[in-house]
């Protein structure tokens, strides 16, 4: 039996939303013990509203929201797979000390609330490095730990703005355009896991825990290096170009057979240019003078375009795809959800574990983008029900017993529903 | 143990990747104050020496903007790998080295017996990072990559831009980036994991499988019973550009009260269509309208933070330009000067996480072959004459 590569850490899990539940899913596959710590009062965002109303039913497998709505939401059950989950009030006396108490038992904390939620609480890094020195602390917050704007909220829909990622993504015209899929999420969420390996690293050398200040914006900017070095130079600010690119013709997407199929083509050499032409059976095009080059094929691109879409129209995207790479052509088919889980590459590489959770049926889980040749990650767990740990966690871990525990339960620090949900 | 005050003071890394993916994963380790030694082509060098943009109209190999952000912090030396000399010379390379980097196509290096199997029996410590468009296995994995390619497989695409319009891609290279982050990340579990039990491993990267993961809405609808599809941004025109009023998640109950005093509207304090975020959301175009009147007349980081401060999630689409001007990151000293002797003192973005009291280090991406002299010359032992020989032979 292969160890897990991260098995022995443990982890408090204190964020929500996206970017924090990514960093802690992508840790608990690689054997990471996590600890996602939630109120009833205040769960995580993505287990939806304690008792939804019909417009959010959406949310939720097969559009029914079920017993336990907060359990089977989609957004929950999506990335908080291979965790476990307490609820614990944090406004409360007794419920600090116990967070306390676990984070005293942790090597590290990762949290995304605006910036000084918890140093509110007296639960901020200060307070629990006294208690654990040893701890790592993962602050990941919208704007960094410092600055005026410091206790800016936002989604990953918001930061795709203010980190300028919009403003160079759109159509021709100029017009700015939103990513749909608040990209800075997920890219902070694998960003999130490097960081907190480089303290965990560090504190294996000298002892000592780390505050880790990891702001969502900067994190952002830092995908747009080459336009900001460029500004700094020349003054160009860059604005949306559609899918064209500056060197490379033709490159953008083609229409195939069926509604809404496209494939993506991106010819970067006159050799793939060549390989187009032979793959779409138009070798006379490799010799035609309208499409000798880059920059007149850039010139001449509506014939271009024409005579290729022309050629993917008559097929399904990935049958493109597979006869432009069989001659040397980067060319993707643009994949729909359904057709991601299906793909047969992804399936030959065991991306996608099936999952079948208690309460949601059955699904398939994301898995990382990496594999390591020796520590395979491990099989996907499914998300945990609200406070499914709690005995686990305040009991085993912590030492309380079950009368203790009974109550806290009584006392409505720690529970298994959330505020307002009405009695089961 | 640790040299300085760098967190990776102590860790070496020869990086074999050129354009974006590889050498970010590269570049955020020498961030970190690792030494990276970047192998270069002799002559040509990274692609990204060519793919600008170049602060003139002609293509300059030293002042390509992607070159210069991708590699900073970097050691620069040029191998040709593929011989039996230049192989011999990347093998005493590798001894010295903790990590490697790659971002060949599956199996090249195999044939010039720079794989993983074959390193890992010269240096079984050795963290092996090979970062590909499709990874190292399956039917995909000699098929070739791009930007485009890597959001348009992974199911990122699909549902980006508008309905009637082609599906559209998220300008600059994000995927490639991203990709990048994936292998530092997993470079960083494997480096921890190599202290901690001894043996270094292959880890595979892979841009497709990176944004699989990084699409978030795609799959999930798929399987829980509503099709994404492209729509409309929530977008509204300012006086100087566009920001986004942030009012449909995650916002106070008293922010919508406070949005219609603002832009005097207390009618709509009550209306049903707007006073909750679901129905804001329900009703988003109208409500654009109508906060339009409002906005068209004021600049967009003035609405930004005014609609911040009433506890929105509001955001402002901002430009480079904006984002040089940006109070927030100036307060944070995130963008760094840094000097370069063929294109002067241009801005860079720092460091994109801070571990306090440890140092970030920016410093300028190496010229082709800058550092030959003292890799080969002072760390490998080669004699003047010898270099001189291996540079008539076209090998570094």
């Amino acid at each position: 039996m292969t160890k897990l590569a991260l098995e022995g850490l443990r982890i408090v899990d204190l964020t929500q939303i996206a970017a924090g539940p990514y960093a802690t899913l992508l840790l608990g596959f690689m054997g990471a013990e996590i600890i996602k710590v939630e109120s009833c009062a205040r769960m995580d965002i993505n287990r939806g509203q304690a008792r939804p109303t019909p417009e959010t039913y959406r949310m939720y497998p097969q559009g029914v929201p079920g017993e336990r709505p907060w359990n089977r939401a989609a957004h929950h059950i999506h990335r908080n797979g291979n965790k476990l989950s307490v609820t614990l009030d944090l406004a409360s006396a007794r419920g600090k000390e116990l967070f306390v108490k676990l984070t005293a038992i942790c090597d590290a904390l990762i949290e995304n609330y605006r910036a000084s939620v918890l140093d509110r609480l007296g639960i901020g890094y200060a307070a629990l490095s006294g208690v654990n020195p040893r701890l790592v602390y993962v602050k990941i917050s919208s704007q960094g730990a410092t600055g005026p704007e410091k206790d800016y909220g936002s989604l990953g829909s918001t930061l795709e703005q203010s980190a300028g990622l919009a403003s160079i993504t759109g159509y021709d015209d100029g017009r700015p355009l939103m990513t749909n899929e608040t990209y800075p999420d997920p890219v902070v969420g694998i960003l999130t896991v490097g960081a907190l390996m480089t303290a965990l690293r560090r504190r294996r050398q000298t002892g000592k825990g780390a505050f880790v200040d990891l702001s969502q914006r900067e994190a952002t900017v830092a995908l747009l290096g080459e336009a900001v070095v460029d500004y700094s130079r020349s003054g160009r600010v860059p604005a949306p170009i559609g899918n064209g690119h500056p060197l490379m013709v033709p490159h953008g997407v083609y229409p195939c057979q069926g509604d809404d199929s496209w494939v993506a083509v991106a010819v970067g050499s006159d050799d793939e240019w060549r390989g187009l032409c032979q793959a779409i059976g138009r070798p006379d095009l490799a010799e035609d003078a309208r499409f000798a080059a880059a920059p007149v094929r850039r010139r001449n691109q509506a014939a271009l375009d024409a005579i290729l879409s022309a050629w993917t129209r008559a097929r399904d995207h990935y049958q493109a795809m597979h006869i432009l790479q069989g001659h040397g052509v980067p060319a993707g088919a643009l994949l729909t959800g359904g057709e991601v889980i299906a793909d047969p590459h992804l399936e030959a590489r065991n991306f996608w574990d099936a999952v079948d959770h208690p309460e949601a049926g059955t699904y398939q889980q994301v898995t990382t983008p990496w594999r390591l040749s020796k520590h395979p990650r491990r099989a996907s767990k499914p998300a945990p029900a609200l406070g499914e740990h709690n005995s686990y966690v305040f009991g085993k871990l912590l030492g309380l017993s079950p009368p203790e525990i009974a109550a806290l339960e009584a006392q409505g620090i720690v529970g298994t529903r959330p505020t307002g949900s009405g009695e089961p | 143990m640790r040299e300085d005050d760098f967190t990776l003071s102590d860790v070496r890394v020869l990086d074999l990747s050129e354009d974006v993916a590889g050498p970010f994963c590269s570049k955020l380790l020498a961030g970190l104050g690792a030494e990276v030694i970047k192998v270069e082509r002799p002559g040509s060098g990274d692609v990204s020496r060519r793919a600008g943009p170049f602060p003139g109209v002609a293509p300059h190999p030293e002042q390509s903007a992607l070159f210069l952000y991708m590699n900073t912090g970097k050691k620069g030396i040029t191998l040709d790998i593929a011989g039996r000399t230049g192989a011999a010379i990347l093998r005493c390379l590798v001894q010295e080295c903790d990590i490697l980097v790659e971002s060949f196509p599956p199996g090249y290096l195999e044939r010039w017996g720079l794989g993983y199997a074959a390193l890992e029996r010269l240096h079984p410590g050795l963290i092996y990072t090979s970062v590909t468009p499709f990874g190292q296995s399956g039917p995909y994995r000699d098929y070739k990559g791009s930007e485009l390619i890597a959001q348009a497989i992974g199911a990122l695409m699909q549902t980006i831009g508008l309905p009637d319009r082609e599906p559209l891609r998220i300008g600059g290279n994000p995927a490639l980036y991203t990709t990048g982050m994936s292998a530092f990340s997993a470079t960083m579990i494997a480096l921890y994991v190599r202290d901690v039990q001894g043996d270094g491993q292959h880890v595979d990267v892979s841009a497709m499988e990176t944004i699989a993961v990084a699409q978030i809405h795609s799959s999930i609808h798929h399987q829980f019973g509503r099709a994404p599809a492209r729509r409309e941004s929530p977008l509204v025109r300012a006086k100087d550009g566009w920001v986004s009023p942030g009012l449909e998640r995650g916002v106070r109950q008293d922010t919508w009260a406070r949005v219609c005093e603002l832009i005097g509207r207390p009618d709509l304090k009550d209306d049903p269509a707007f006073n909750t975020p679901e129905a804001r959301r329900e009703h988003q175009q109208d409500l654009l309208a109508i906060l339009g009147t409002w906005t068209a007349t004021r600049p967009k980081e003035e609405i930004y933070h005014i609609f911040q401060e009433f506890q929105s999630v509001a955001g402002y689409v901002a430009t480079v330009e904006d984002l040089s001007a940006s109070g927030q990151l100036a307060a944070r000293q995130f963008f760094q000067a840094i000097d370069h002797p063929a294109t002067g003192t241009a801005i860079y973005p720092g460091a994109p996480f801070r571990i306090q009291g440890d140092p970030w280090r920016h410093t300028r991406a190496p010229l082709l072959g800058e550092h030959n002299s003292e890799i080969y010359g002072g760390r490998l032992g080669f004699a003047a004459a010898e270099l001189a020989r291996l540079r008539a032979l076209g090998i570094i």
